[in-house]
């Protein structure tokens, strides 16, 4: 039996070649401007303490384009991601396309000069990134700073870590800093914060949100329990009830704490439980 | 390539099968740019899928990815030639079709070949092979030719299915049954983040971020395409697939959302566009111009039926009274605003007028019914659905009634519950004309198990005299159309966050011919 063999296809498959574009075939040159911001970054070894690289991609030709971008690091150095693909429209004035990667490395990692290779049609820059010593965390220090966080659940539009970055500015709530529960009007919600080694601790200093748009007094948290994990078990050290502040200290007698929790029992709209900043101290 | 070749024929029993066949021509990949490092890993891990039938044509979809959810799909940046066979036997003896396609990685290593010359109203069998791997195999049916005299089409419908909320039983129980051809109405993906649910990967990392790019869009599509219910209902019929929000973002309306300025937004929409063609059984007709894609489109079954897809998204007016749940008003009623934009809605009824079947549908995304959700005399209705364009509506509505549209249905998804209405040419007066039945599908498994009927499902009844049949539990829509009656079977799922669920019928819906609306209720 002789089968016919599709020709209409092979015909259509040159031109779904033309159609789906050709970024198979690298160029020499390429037409795509590529800029990372910052140009060179710092990172430490803890979990919760990424820094990112804001990835930017433009296309200066005169026809819409598809386009790679590739990343490649080198020692300890961890990425959200290794690939940031997007379509690159050619309009006038050019409009640059963005995407964030988060870098980490292991607590353990060696101090030093590391890079990420960024690379777009064979097009390759190279981004220095310098491991810095951990920060110290002894008395005085926030202990919580850049520790891993735990959550019974994040909303979508933000991270995990955003209430342990060292950024309690409410202005700059949702797109660069804080936690937000993900569901909605159902409590209580927990965030907690694993210290790095067992401490004393007497102090919690929590930032709810409290911006010009968002006063605390309607969005911010309003009850909570600050807990402490001793020896496995949570112990309630500290109670808030009825909060419109933006910043509340919360001092206790001195506990040795492996980890620290904000049980969140409402909020002042009764939906999310919002947390800018949690820090932890010891006397 | 003699090495690729030596473990086609030793990896599988099949191929050997296949090869005794002697209906493969020999791999033309040196040309092809094909290194010919021989990959052990299995590029068909999501699955095949065919779609769009028509009376001599279907489309055939793979994709390569042995590394799903690594960048590329863990191909090498290269393009990769890909067997295909169509056959009229599940065991390829009469392969009638047969060619290569090069997928590269501009387009995900996805394959869509438009099968040509096939025989009208026949099931076919389809596979692929690449690099000395076989796919699983598909089945397919091609629609009748325009002037057949269908005795009976069976379709099945679905939306909605948030892979975190539950596991996807109602497809393993549409893929035993036997559908003709299925529609997807939109929500395939969902694009945010979340980081709980109930499958035991609901709450890794790889979850909790939302897509904006095209490899975040890609990774989302292989994610929900690694499902094996779904790959099953894929593989045994034809799917014929429009889209909603989730697809892109939620409640996004054409180039508006809160998310971002127009100019930033259409980049996401272009990239997300391009994800959901990539991993979709459409022609090339339908590949997107950046954000761009002509996804409306009619497919008809002979006599018997002929399916409007629409798509309400890309071209609706931004949402009225800046979205939510309100009141209609001046804004709802706009004659400006509209939900098809012009060129759909002039497509739309000049397709009324000249159709020649005895059954005309919507394929749609979202409730055409009203769905007042108040109780008591307030009226409040959602502005995402056509409650929130009602000028569109009656245009629409209006306009088959003008033309004397033949047994007009709808069919859609959105709303995570089961909805039977009757259409109404004046939705607050129960004495207006009845034009036409709408039955809205529940979701897959968007909203976690759900009940039978919950409180929101009781005000629908009570609010809503045109609504016939309402249920709160997820599943799909199985419909058995004649020329004399169309049969809406909801099945539903008693559960969808335990693996096991059983699947059964709620009730089963009638339209008689002639008679428009819903004519019986069987529960």
């Amino acid at each position: 039996m002789k089968i016919p063999r599709q020709t209409v296809i092979a015909a259509g498959t040159v031109l779904a070649a033309a159609l789906l574009g050709s970024s198979s075939v690298p160029k020499a040159t390429s037409d795509v401007a590529v800029s990372v911001a910052p140009e060179q970054l710092s990172v430490v070894g803890l979990p919760c303490f990424p820094a990112t690289l804001n990835l930017t991609m433009t296309n200066t030709s005169s026809k819409d384009r598809y386009a790679d971008l590739t990343l490649d690091p080198t020692g300890p150095l961890q990425l959200s991601r290794t690939l940031f693909s997007s379509w690159l429209p050619a309009v006038d004035p050019d409009q640059p396309v963005s995407a964030p990667v988060e870098v980490r490395v292991p607590r353990d990692a060696k101090p030093g000069s590391y890079k990420i290779g960024v690379e777009v049609d064979r097009k390759r820059l190279t981004v220095p990134v310098t491991v810095n010593p951990l920060p110290p965390k002894g008395p005085g220090d926030n202990l919580a700073l850049g520790e891993q966080a735990t959550a019974s659940s994040t909303h979508g539009n933000f991270t995990l870590c955003g209430a342990l970055d060292g950024d309690k500015d409410s202005e700059h709530w949702d797109t660069l800093t804080g936690w937000n529960d993900g569901t909605r009007a159902v409590f209580p919600d927990t965030y907690d914060v694993a210290l790095s080694t067992p401490a004393t601790v007497n102090r919690v200093e929590l930032y709810t949100l409290d911006s010009a748009k968002y006063p605390a007094k309607t969005n911010g948290l309003r009850d909570w329990d600050v807990q402490a994990k001793v020896g496995g078990t949570w112990q309630t050290v500290a109670q808030v009830r009825g909060n419109s502040a933006g910043h509340v200290t919360s001092t206790f007698d001195p506990v040795q704490a492996d980890a620290v929790r904000i049980l969140c029992l409402d909020g002042n709209d009764h939906t999310y439980s919002r947390i800018v900043e949690l820090e932890v101290y010891g006397s | 390539m003699l090495s690729s070749r030596r473990s086609f024929l030793t990896v599988t029993g099949a191929a050997a099968a296949l090869a005794l066949t002697g209906s493969l021509p020999e791999i033309e990949t040196a040309a092809a740019g094909w290194t010919g490092r021989p990959d052990r890993r299995d590029p068909f891990t999501l699955g095949v899928a065919s779609g769009d039938p028509l009376p001599d044509a279907v489309v055939i979809w793979t994709r390569l990815a042995p590394d799903p959810l690594a960048p590329f799909g863990g191909m090498d940046r290269r393009p990769v030639e890909v067997e295909w066979q169509v056959a009229e036997d599940e065991q390829f003896r009469r392969v009638v079709r047969h060619g290569s396609v090069k997928a590269g990685p501009e387009a995900s290593h996805s394959v869509h070949v438009d099968v040509r010359g096939l025989r009208p109203w026949r099931h076919y069998w389809y596979r692929f092979r690449v690099n000395g791997h076989l796919s699983p195999v598909g089945r397919t049916k091609t629609a009748p030719t325009a002037d057949t005299q269908l005795s009976e089409l069976s379709l099945a419908f679905a939306s909605c299915q948030a892979i975190w909320e539950g596991w996807y039983t109602a497809y393993a129980d549409m893929a035993k049954r036997d559908h003709d051809v299925v529609f997807f109405l939109g929500d395939y993906i969902y694009e945010f983040g979340i980081d709980r649910g109930i499958r035991p990967d609901s709450k890794e990392i790889i979850n909790t971020q939302q897509t904006v790019t095209l490899d975040e869009y890609r990774l989302r599509y292989s994610q929900y395409k690694l499902d094996p219910d779904l790959q099953h209902a894929h593989a045994v019929a034809p799917w014929i697939v429009t889209l909603d929000d989730h697809e892109v973002v939620d409640n996004w309306a054409d180039e508006a959302h809160p998310s971002a300025p127009p100019a930033q937004f259409l980049v996401r929409r272009a990239n997300a566009f391009r994800a959901y063609w990539e991993h979709m059984p459409l022609r090339f007709a339908q590949l997107p111009k950046g954000p761009d894609m002509q996804l409306y489109r009619r497919i008809r079954y002979g006599r018997l039926a002929e399916f409007n897809v629409l798509d309400t998204r890309q071209y609706r007016s931004d949402q009225a009274y800046g979205d939510g749940t309100k009141a209609p008003g001046p804004e709802t009623a706009d004659p400006t605003r509209t939900i098809t934009g012009d060129a759909q809605e002039k497509w739309l009824l000049d397709g009324f007028a000249a159709s020649q079947t005895r059954w005309n549908v919507l394929a749609n995304q979202t409730a055409i019914a009203r769905l007042d959700t108040k109780d008591g005399p307030e009226v409040l209705v959602p502005m995402d659905t056509w409650d929130g364009y009602e000028a569109s509506r009656n245009r629409i509505l209006g306009g088959a009634a003008q033309r004397k549209v033949r047994n007009l249905v709808a069919i859609a998804g959105d709303l995570h519950r089961s909805v039977a209405s009757d259409l109404k040419l004046d939705f607050t007066d129960p004495a207006s004309a009845t034009v036409g039945a709408e039955f809205v599908g529940t979701s897959i498994s968007s909203g976690i198990d759900g009940m039978d009927l919950d409180p929101g499902g009781q005000t629908l009844l009570n609010e809503n005299p045109h609504i016939k049949f309402g249920n709160f539990q997820r599943g799909y829509v199985s419909c058995t159309i004649t020329p004399q009656r169309w049969v809406s079977d909801y099945r539903v799922v008693d559960k969808v966050s335990v693996k096991n669920g059983t699947v059964s019928t709620r009730a089963k819906l009638l339209v008689e011919d002639g008679r428009p609306g819903i004519s019986e209720v069987q529960e």
